[in-house]
């Protein structure tokens, strides 16, 4: 056990030491001038490009300022903007000229908004997706499971984006039959924190909770067909106890797998939903800093997600391990 | 001329141990794996009906010079009296615009949707085919060889799909165009030009991994079998064993894999221009189209549900088609 979890961590680690190394030449590498690049091309002063330069000590080898970023994540560092010395404290991923702040101050602010959007929607798409597919499982094969299924499989090949953008358009603008798409502080109002994530929540649990439905009707099904449901009925207890507490609990391994990874995915690729919704989550800051070439951001952007994706594979293979103790062997 | 030799094995060329039996006319005979699903797709209606959607729209963009002509329009054409002060179209659609007109530039509606069709289906298929070929290729050299070669390109496989692809695609945008000079100094043509390659290849770099994780698992088993092993003993080159042997046999998990591709690349193709990423004026594309038409949803309609209902009608019948293809190579569902 204990090997497998090293050789997972290592393997790990080695992702993430990649990912680093990876966006660093994505950003400072590849581009033939880096300061240019971060200061973008409109309102670009002479003095903000040497400034740039000077703070990134960019005419130093490419070691040196891949070590001096790397320091910058875990020890801190400072920029000089203006005359003015800013603090950019650790974990420091880079510094945003265009705004005048540090990345990572950044990212927190908009953190909030894309957590409370993937919590929601967790909650919401566990719930739904497998009430429905156990559902379907134990009615296997009968006029409501087929119906369900099939509609299931069209609903989950309509682009995303599209379902979002046209609930939103017509069922929170045009006829407003739905909260309209927002974010306001759970500590500013409760209420309104709600109502405004309430529509995201709601198209993106119902959307995906199609694959929920599907895979867990697929694993219910097998489990269904077990020798030991086959005595727990023999035993005399209730259908609803065989069900839910016998087979469900080994039918959800594979599900909480999937969920776990998805939902990691989500804190990365929520994109879609804070852009249609109109939430200034990280999805939106990435697009924002696009439009405005502001650089570090999206590359902070980028690595966070990449560790947070890794960090959660990391932990559903070892929690699937402890599970299941065949995944050790591989 | 030495064993080993390519010149060697002409002959079992012809006769490879997995192929079927050789045919004599008239006589019953067993048929290819790949036969039984073709025959099974072929009776599956949905499949058939699916077929054709996919057909018709790569018939529209293949003929869109021609179906705009017809309609006596063009794409790039500015027509600001068919909009009033407010950019609205002054008429719906009419004999000389179909779909009627955009909002504030007045270009044609028909035009700009037939037109848009041919990005997504280019995009979709050139990213399909370099993401399968780099698939197979990749997970034919792990599988087969083994030892180092396989750890490093098992290793790739995990590092790409443990990448968010979303905001790499979003990344590398910016990057693309400061080597080609900056996005101030390209034109609006060079740029939509480079966004295009910016997708095949973001597309196709995140693309690859999950088939290549596939084909490695199947040549794995698959190289342990006798014909395999046959082949080796008499001197078949590897690269020889890899493509005459092996590959034919992994022609179902090859055909699964492109066909959910699809569907997906067109997806991701107009998704990322709708958020602006993919594709830009002047190449016209549905995703872009309905991240403007959004602003006029109201008053015109016609204007977001055209490209809305192009997107939507030809992933569902790529997607369908797919899951048929799925179910008709699928040895567990065979009848």
């Amino acid at each position: 056990m204990l090997y497998f979890v090293a050789r997972r961590l290592v393997s790990a680690l080695s992702v993430v030491l990649v990912t680093l190394i990876a966006t660093f030449a994505l950003f400072f590498i590849a581009p033939t001038d880096p300061a240019a690049a971060i200061c973008g091309d409109r309102n670009c002063t002479q003095e903000r490009y040497n400034e740039i330069k000077k703070n990134l000590n960019l005419d130093q080898p490419k070691v040196q300022q891949f070590a001096e970023y790397t320091a910058g994540i875990f020890a801190g560092r400072t920029f000089e903007t203006s005359g003015v010395i800013q603090d950019c404290n650790a974990p420091c991923l880079g510094y945003s000229f265009k705004n005048d702040r540090p990345v990572t101050q950044m990212i927190k602010d908009r953190l909030p908004v894309t957590v409370s959007l993937v919590a929601g929607y967790a909650v919401l798409v566990l719930t739904i997706g497998v009430f429905v597919g156990s559902m379907a499982a134990k009615r296997r094969g009968t006029l409501g499971d087929r119906a369900l299924m099939s509609s299931t499989l069209i609903l989950s090949s309509v682009p995303y984006y599209i379902v979002a953008l046209m609930i939103s358009l017509y069922f929170t603008i045009l006829y407003p039959i739905l909260p309209r798409g927002g974010y306001t502080p759970l500590t500013d109002n409760a209420g309104k924190w709600f109502a405004g994530l309430l529509t995201p929540w709601l198209v993106l649990g119902i959307y995906n909770c199609t694959a929920y439905a599907r895979y867990s009707r697929g694993s219910m099904v097998e489990t269904l067909s077990e020798d030991y449901i086959r005595t727990a009925r023999a035993k005399g207890l209730s259908d609803r106890k065989v069900t839910y507490k016998h087979a469900l609990r080994s039918g959800m391994i594979p599900v909480i797998t999937i969920f776990g990874l998805d939902v990691a995915g989500s804190l990365a690729g929520a994109i879609f939903t804070e852009r249609i919704f109109d939430l200034p989550g990280l999805g939106n800051l990435v697009l924002q800093s696009l439009e405005t070439y502001d650089l570090p951001v999206i590359m902070g952007t980028v690595l966070v997600a990449s560790v947070v994706l890794v960090a959660m594979n990391f932990i559903v293979d070892v929690a699937y391990s402890l599970i299941d103790p065949r995944v050790r062997l591989s | 001329m030495s064993i080993g030799s390519p010149d060697s094995t002409v002959g079992i060329e012809d006769h490879p141990a997995s192929a079927e039996p050789e045919r004599a006319k008239g006589v019953a005979h067993g048929k290819s794996p790949t036969r039984i699903a073709m025959d099974r797709l072929r009776k599956d209606k949905v499949a058939i009906v699916c077929a054709t959607i996919v057909v018709l729209f790569i018939l529209v963009a293949v003929f869109a010079p021609l179906l705009v002509k017809l309609e006596g329009a063009d794409i790039g054409t500015f027509n600001p009296d068919l909009v009033d002060a407010y950019g609205f179209p002054v008429n719906g659609p009419t004999p000389a615009h179909w779909f009627g007109v955009e909002p504030k530039t007045g270009r044609d509606n028909f035009a700009r949707w037939v037109y848009g069709a041919r990005p997504s289906l280019i995009i979709a298929f050139i990213a399909t085919v370099s993401g399968t070929v780099i698939g197979v290729v990749m997970g034919l050299l792990a599988g087969f060889l083994g030892g180092w070669v396989d750890r490093i390109i098992s290793w790739v496989i995990d590092f790409v799909l443990s990448l968010p692809y979303l905001l790499f695609a979003i990344a590398m945008v910016p990057i693309v165009e400061q080597l080609r000079g900056g996005s101030f100094n390209l034109t609006p043509a060079e740029q939509a030009q480079i966004r295009f390659f910016v997708l095949i290849f973001v597309l196709s770099f995140f693309g690859w991994a999950g088939l290549a994780r596939i084909i490695r698992g199947e040549v794995l088993s698959l190289r342990e079998r006798e014909f395999v092993l046959a082949a080796k003993a008499i001197g078949v080159p590897t690269r020889q064993v890899l493509f005459k042997e092996l590959l034919p046999n992994l022609v179902a998990p090859i055909v699964i894999s492109a066909s959910l591709a699809l569907p997906a690349y067109v997806t991701a193709e107009a998704g990322l221009s709708f958020l602006g990423v993919g594709l830009i004026e002047p190449v016209p594309s549905w995703g872009q189209t309905i991240a403007t038409a959004t602003n006029w949803f109201k008053a015109d309609p016609i204007y977001l549900w055209l490209p809305v209902l192009g997107i939507t009608i030809l992933v569902l019948a790529l997607a369908l088609l797919g899951d048929a293809v799925r179910d008709a190579f699928d040895p567990k569902t065979r009848r």
